[in-house]
């Protein structure tokens, strides 16, 4: 159905007449996520920087990191002379270092932050999020109160970081500020994202985003 | 016809020969004895035979402290335990480990041995200005103008002999007119000579030993049948100075007192120290805020004009009547301006509590080092330095409110064994080049702190739902040698829901268990 509005939105007859959001809102820098199926979603064709993006996830474990994990490599692989951190503040479990090194990051680009309390927790993403010497923070949230999300957006709207919030999914029906929000949900045939808000608007649902890299 | 020359002209006496040359000056002529300057002076001399033992911690199980001499590992000190069974310094590894099997052994650190020694000296000056080190493990005091304060010298030193052991240095006391005698007469033993007129008979008596000259010197000495001090002074000058290095002759006129030895003083590094009194006792941390801020502008005024830093501050909030609270602030870079410290100073005053009336504020800023001018970045061009020292800035922070552990980061361990092969480290501040080894079997994102074992049905492991085996069995096998063997077979296993799993079988037990998630 949409391939068909698609074809015909195309026309030069309607193109003078009707245009969709999404290819008019202005995207800022991306990154490129490094799976195509999930970048054709994205507006500007990758993660927005300098913003909030919420992974909403039923559990730990689903394949947030897996989703990740190419733009943290390309964040990862600048050059020696500037060195900025991933941040990883308030994780459920230990990162595995073999693991990121197999994943082509190298494991003393990461900045590990254990946080008990909520409010360390937030602090500690404000700090993140506004210092330049972060390339890439990703932080643990539960429920936070709508005005410290808005706090943390205006934080990562200091510079380009690659900001990152992963949440429950239950959280979804919260009203958030954040500029993208994506619900990752496992089924049979794999990772599914559905795109609860993006720039430019409307909603969209991809199965199994991480094949065809 | 006058005669031209007589011949008795030419047969004149010859001149005198020339005389003898004189007796050939001795080339160290002996100095003037009377009145030596170093005669109204009296050194204390504190000998540690522990200290490197101390150095490297203590214990109570035999030790002994090794350092390499000429590609030969040597017995540098031994603990108590160990002289038990005859080990002492000099011995070789091997004749050690032959005396007491169980021996553990340690590197010298001469490093912590000087930070030690240096932390000794600056109890020293407590009892005197004058204040020289002589290592490895020597600490000599000059204490002729101290006796009185002290109350006599006896009480000087066993007060000094009490601090010290009370801090559990073993020490050995040498007092005499001349520091180099002090430092002989301490290794001797506990040799105290106090009147100029005693020295060179006590110290006649002293064996060559206690000079801990090289050994050819010391052999060299015994051929001559020397064997006490006394007897050395009184061979000729000239022999000696021809058959032995020049520190002999010089250091035993320095003991003797015939020539002057200065010693170069031990200085503490400057710190800053400032105290503010209230008139009134502070209650709460807001009142306390302006005579911290007073304080931080003193400080800030004093390193301006050394043109230094201070990476550490200590806060002593004084109240009457109990210790004072202490908070100690730290810096991963020496900060220059105040206004660094005052950031960290509220992050870490919001996690204090009062426990009573403040009477008195107190700063005292650790080792002071010179700092180099900060040069401004351009608004725009990010600079790596700029980029670096927002890095230390953000580490400074969160450690500073969250607690130093907190905040880590990663490093690979190169180890087969799954929980063992990542560590938690400092946050780096350059990468390292050095390549990294990658296991070629897939692992987890997540790895559990305890393997969590998996309740079996119908002899499969069942974690919420079936397991399914994707991968494996990846054989691990390692850790024999330090008792915590591992023989594990791991699977990589994708539960109903999706979620993929890094499980392993026992190899001994056949018990099933979870080590980490595929995020």
């Amino acid at each position: 159905m949409t391939g068909e509005l698609d074809t015909l939105l195309r026309e030069p007859a309607f193109s003078a007449v009707a245009w969709r959001a999404r290819d008019i809102s202005g995207a800022g820098p991306v990154l490129k996520s490094g799976w195509p199926r999930l970048d054709a979603a994205l507006p500007g064709g990758g993660w927005p920087l300098g913003t909030l993006i919420e992974l909403l996830l039923p559990r730990h474990g689903v394949g947030e990191l897996t989703l990740l994990l190419p733009a943290l490599r390309a964040l990862a692989a600048t050059t020696d002379e500037e060195l900025r951190w991933l941040t990883w503040i308030g994780p459920p479990h230990e990162p595995y270092a073999p693991a990121l090194a197999q994943a082509g990051i190298r494991p003393e680009r990461l900045l590990l932050v254990r946080v008990t309390g909520e409010r360390e927790r937030l602090w500690a993403t404000e700090q993140a999020l506004q210092s330049a010497s972060c390339s890439a923070v990703l932080a643990w949230l539960e429920s936070v109160p709508e005005r410290a999300l808005r706090r943390l957006k205006l934080a990562a709207g200091q510079g380009n970081v690659f900001g990152v919030l992963l949440r429950p999914l239950k959280e979804r029906a919260e009203t958030s500020p954040a500029t993208l929000r994506l619900a990752l949900m496992p089924t049979a045939d794999g990772l599914a994202v559905e795109v609860v808000k993006r720039r430019g608007g409307g909603r969209e649902r991809i199965a199994d985003v991480l094949s065809g890299a | 016809m006058r005669a031209r020359g007589s011949t008795r002209d030419l047969f004149a006496p010859l001149p005198a020969p020339p005389a003898p040359p004189a007796p050939r000056t001795p080339p160290r002529p002996a100095p003037e004895s009377a009145a030596a300057p170093e005669s109204r002076q009296l050194w204390l001399c504190a000998q540690l035979p522990e200290l490197a033992l101390a150095a490297v911690g203590a214990a109570q199980d035999a030790r002994a402290v090794v350092e390499g001499i000429d590609r030969r590992q040597i017995v540098v000190a031994a603990n108590a335990a160990a002289a038990a069974h005859g080990v002492a310094a000099g011995l070789g590894l091997n004749a050690a480990y032959a005396l007491c099997p169980t021996l553990i052994i340690q590197e010298r650190d001469a490093r912590a041995e000087e930070y030690l020694l240096n932390a000794l000296a600056r109890l020293a000056t407590r009892y005197t200005p004058v204040v020289s080190l002589a290592p490895p493990d020597e600490i000599l005091l000059e204490i002729r103008a101290s006796r009185r304060l002290f109350g006599g010298l006896d009480a000087l030193i066993a007060r000094f002999r009490a601090e010290l052991t009370a801090l559990g240095h073993t020490l050995r006391i040498g007092l005499a007119p001349t520091a180099q005698a002090a430092r002989w007469l301490a290794r001797a033993g506990n040799v105290l000579v106090e009147s100029p007129a005693l020295l060179a008979g006590r110290l006649g008596t002293l064996g060559i030993a206690c000079t801990r000259w090289p050994p050819d010197v010391q052999e060299a000495l015994a051929r001559f049948g020397v064997s006490r001090l006394g007897e050395l002074n009184r061979l000729p000058r000239d022999g000696l100075a021809r058959r032995c290095p020049i520190r002999v002759l010089d250091e035993l006129d320095a003991a003797y007192g015939r020539r002057p030895a200065p010693r170069t003083r031990y200085l503490a590094p400057e710190r800053f120290h400032e105290r503010l009194d209230f008139d009134e006792p502070v209650e709460t941390l807001a009142q306390l805020n302006p005579a911290l801020g007073r304080l931080l502008d003193a400080l800030g005024r004093y390193l301006t004009v050394r043109a230094a830093a201070a990476a550490s501050l200590t806060f002593s909030f004084e109240h009457r009547g109990q210790s004072a609270t202490r908070v100690v602030l730290a810096r991963s870079s020496a900060a220059h301006a105040a206004g660094d410290w005052r950031t960290l100073l509220q992050e870490r005053l919001m996690r204090l509590t009062l426990r009573a009336p403040v009477i008195a504020v107190r700063l005292r800023s650790g080792v002071v080092t010179s700092a180099q001018a900060r040069s401004g970045t351009l608004p725009g061009m990010t600079d790596a330095a700029a980029v670096n020292a927002a890095a230390g800035a953000l580490l400074d922070r969160l450690r500073a409110r969250l607690g130093d552990s907190a905040v880590s980061g990663l490093c690979l361990v190169p180890e087969h064994r799954p929980e063992a092969a990542a560590r938690r480290v400092v946050p780096q501040a350059a990468l390292s080049r050095e390549p990294i080894l990658v296991p070629s079997a897939p692992r987890p994102l997540w790895l559990l702190n305890q393997p969590e074992p998996l309740t079996l049905r119908a002899s499969e492991p069942w974690y919420h739902g079936r397991l399914d085996l994707e991968s494996g069995p990846e054989r691990i096998e390692s850790g024999w040698w330090d008792g915590a063997d591992v023989r594990r077979d791991y699977y990589v296993a994708a539960t109903e829901s999706g979620v993929r799993l890094w499980i392993y079988c026992t190899h001994s037990s056949r018990r099933w268990f979870l080590h980490g998630v595929f995020a």
